[in-house]
């Protein structure tokens, strides 16, 4: 066996689906609370990496950072995550939640609305050209090109240490949250029954809020993570994304947080090892393959529980 | 967190579709009524020419290169001709290196009663998306970057012009030069990496055939124009690979595969086509570039042209911008000669544009359509990436 293939694709696989898994759980949370498809979530992630860039550039750019790297990847995780989960309370306000009662189609609609919008007004004041972190560049760390070697030669960058290590911190601070927090225990109420958490006393306005800041929060530090170690970034970039993360989310259980994150790992370890083993050409395929397979043997996905119908 | 619901999914899923659908009905051609294809107009004082460029868009770099040349050309033409003659005027149509939208703007160009003659598009995937349309409006499409060796075969005889050579000509001249400057041998390995997209596929096709019939093993692989991680990849390129062969349209994809082989410690010669040249995106130490066009800032008779260019344009040029500057040269002389008798039908210039010859351009050689609307004797430069990032030719 070919173990520094087997490691690289694992390696690859893990890193791909911890930034998928971000992305998803930003899609479970709003599906959760509003049943709502945000698919304007995957244009949150491309604002969120275009805030990291524009952080690189006002530290002198990739090749000339004036700022220590450890520093600098701070700051872009605080700003992206802050202005991803502004970005996402903002979308809410306006786009959302007037239609909160309105037939499930028109918030759809308007998701893919804002997902236009927020492309087009990224093309418009960014540009249309693709830039680049270039972390195999930053001066005195590249941290894309440098590493660790591991058994059988397979290597593991160090931006893909921070991708992988950053995820499962952003996600264990999530599952505390949610699980032991005042508005965490709101947003289980509100996502169980809406009404019923109102009339519990539970401002279910300020829960949805919270959410979609966390959500647009999370896919603002995947836009960071995407760019460190995948380093090109461009207006359209979040269609790509926010599809897999999509696609993640219902296969692990949309809904279910962590089912987001076991989807997010497999889809990126599926799309890795279709590439290694079998081929490039039929990767997607074989991702929509296994999303087509998940909803004929268990709709609800992976770890999603079965609607109950009341008649 | 509350549970999935079919219902939401399915009606999700046929939204979609629907605007799908309806992005399609939009799209189609013979949408928009077309203009005359033999109708003569009064030529007047301008004549209008389309272009067809991916002005915004993941190539735009390319684009706006492509379109800068054309106008600057024309800017020329007009400054000559303030007094006396006819001006010029371009009329600009976005791609987005995109067939959908290529199809619209096509659309548009056709109903258009003043467009006499089309410059573009950029890329082969386009042209086959308005070729029809075009043809149907009477236009002639000359493009100064689609090299698929298909669309000068026969459908579009009369109709469709480039003034750089084919895939034909580059396929089996990179092959060639890795056979022979390479070390590739009989029973080596070569991975060869198509992005999906017409163009790509097309010259992937000819070199795997090419290496192949001389013994050489191909690994064919094809990743999306839209990915960024290519580390899945790389880790299948072995000690018996000696090169990687990437027909891409996008530089930045290049240069991402060869920093990512950089990083997992990757010796294979990194091969790049016509589309990844570009030394401002493309600039990793090492790999090897073939390209259709010779780059002007280097050749020493366009010395003073490309320094007015860059005056006028300023932020550099890529040598796909140069060939649509003698596009609308040539369109200039077959405009003029349409223009002899004081009317102008899009079927003149489209005959006048096939026997228009030109001595000496800025490419640095004569150019001329030969009878399938291909330039006669073009042939395809390799150059190879220095330290510094720049371009030197090798072959």
């Amino acid at each position: 066996m070919n173990w520094n293939l087997f490691l690289t694709e694992l390696i690859s696989g893990v890193t791909h689906g911890s930034v998928y898994a971000l992305i998803a759980l930003g899609y479970s949370m709003v599906y959760g609370i509003l049943k709502l498809l945000n698919f304007a979530h995957g244009d949150v992630y491309m604002v969120g990496a275009f805030i990291g860039f524009g952080l690189i550039t006002v530290f002198g750019g990739p090749t000339a950072l004036t700022v220590n790297v450890v520093l600098l990847l701070i700051l872009m995780f605080l700003a992206s995550m802050l202005g991803g989960g502004l970005l996402g309370v903002m979308i809410e306000r306006f786009a959302y939640r007037r239609l909160r009662n309105a037939p499930r189609i028109a918030p759809l609609i308007t998701a893919l609305g804002v997902s236009f919008f927020l492309e087009n007004a990224a093309l418009l004041v960014l540009g249309a050209q693709y830039q680049s972190y270039n972390s195999f560049s930053w001066k005195n760390s590249p941290i894309a090109l440098s590493g660790f070697t591991l058994p059988a030669g397979a290597r593991i960058s160090y931006a893909q240490v921070v991708v992988v290590v950053g995820a499962i911190v952003l996600m264990i601070v999530l599952t505390l949250f949610v699980q032991r927090t005042q508005t965490g225990k709101a947003m289980r109420a509100t996502s169980f029954d809406r009404e019923a958490a109102a009339m519990m006393g539970i401002d279910v306005d300020r829960v949805i809020v919270v959410t979609f800041f966390i959500g647009s929060a999370l896919a603002g530090a995947a836009g960071v993570f995407n760019g460190i170690a995948y380093q090109q970034i461009w207006p359209y970039m979040g269609f790509q994304a926010g599809l897999f993360a999509f696609i993640a989310a219902v296969v692990g259980g949309i809904g279910n947080l962590p089912g987001s994150v076991l989807g997010g790992l497999v889809i990126g370890l599926a799309q890795s090892f279709s590439i290694g083993y079998i081929s490039s050409t039929f990767s997607d395929a074989i991702v929509f393959a296994i999303l087509i397979a998940v909803l004929i043997v268990r709709p609800s996905g992976l770890l999603g529980r079965a609607a109950v119908q009341k008649v | 967190m509350s549970n999935f619901r079919r219902v939401g999914l399915i009606a999700s899923v046929a939204a979609l579709v629907a605007l799908a659908m309806a992005t399609a009905a939009l799209a189609r051609p013979g949408a928009v009524t077309s203009a005359s294809a033999s109708q003569a107009i009064a030529c007047g004082k301008s004549v209008s020419i389309g272009m067809m460029a991916p002005i915004t868009g993941p190539a735009a770099s390319i684009g706006d290169d492509q379109l800068h040349w054309a106008q600057f050309y024309v800017t020329i033409w007009n400054n000559h001709h303030k007094k006396k003659g006819i001006k010029l005027n371009l009329v600009q149509g976005d791609t987005q290196l995109d067939p959908s939208k290529g199809s619209t703007v096509a659309q548009q160009f056709a109903s258009n009663s003043k467009i006499m003659g089309v410059i573009g598009p950029a890329s082969s995937s386009v042209v086959e998306a308005v070729a029809p349309i075009l043809k149907k409006a009477g236009l002639a499409f000359a493009s100064g970057s689609a090299t698929r060796v298909s669309l000068t075969s026969g459908a579009y005889k009369g109709y469709f012009f480039r003034d750089v050579p084919n895939d034909g000509v580059q396929g089996p001249t990179d092959a060639n030069y890795m056979m022979s400057d390479l070390g590739v041998k009989s029973g080596d390995s070569v991975m060869v990496v198509d992005d999906q997209e017409s163009y790509s596929t097309g010259l992937a096709d000819i070199v795997e055939a090419a290496l192949k019939a001389k013994g050489v093993k191909v690994d064919r692989e094809s990743v999306s124009q839209k990915a960024t991680d290519f580390s899945s990849l790389v880790a299948k390129v072995t000690g018996s690979t000696k090169v990687v062969f990437l027909p891409f349209q996008l530089a930045s994809q290049a240069q991402l595969f060869a920093q990512q082989m950089k990083a997992l410690g990757k010796s294979a010669a990194v091969f790049g086509s016509d589309g990844t040249f570009d030394s401002s995106t493309f600039n990793v130490p090492g790999p090897y570039v073939s390209f259709f066009a010779p780059d002007v800032t280097t050749i020493a008779a366009d010395r003073g042209l490309v320094k007015s260019y860059h005056l006028k344009y300023p932020g550099g040029t890529t040598p796909f911008g140069a060939p649509n500057f003698v596009l609308a040269q040539m369109y200039a002389a077959a405009i003029v000669k349409s223009c002899k008798d004081g009317k102008i039908s899009r079927a003149e210039v489209r005959k006048n544009l096939a026997t228009v010859s030109l001595k000496s351009t800025i490419l640095g050689q004569p150019i001329a359509f030969d009878k399938n609307g291909d330039v006669a004797g073009a042939a395809f430069h390799i150059f190879k990436i220095q330290s510094d990032g720049s371009y030197k030719t090798v072959k």
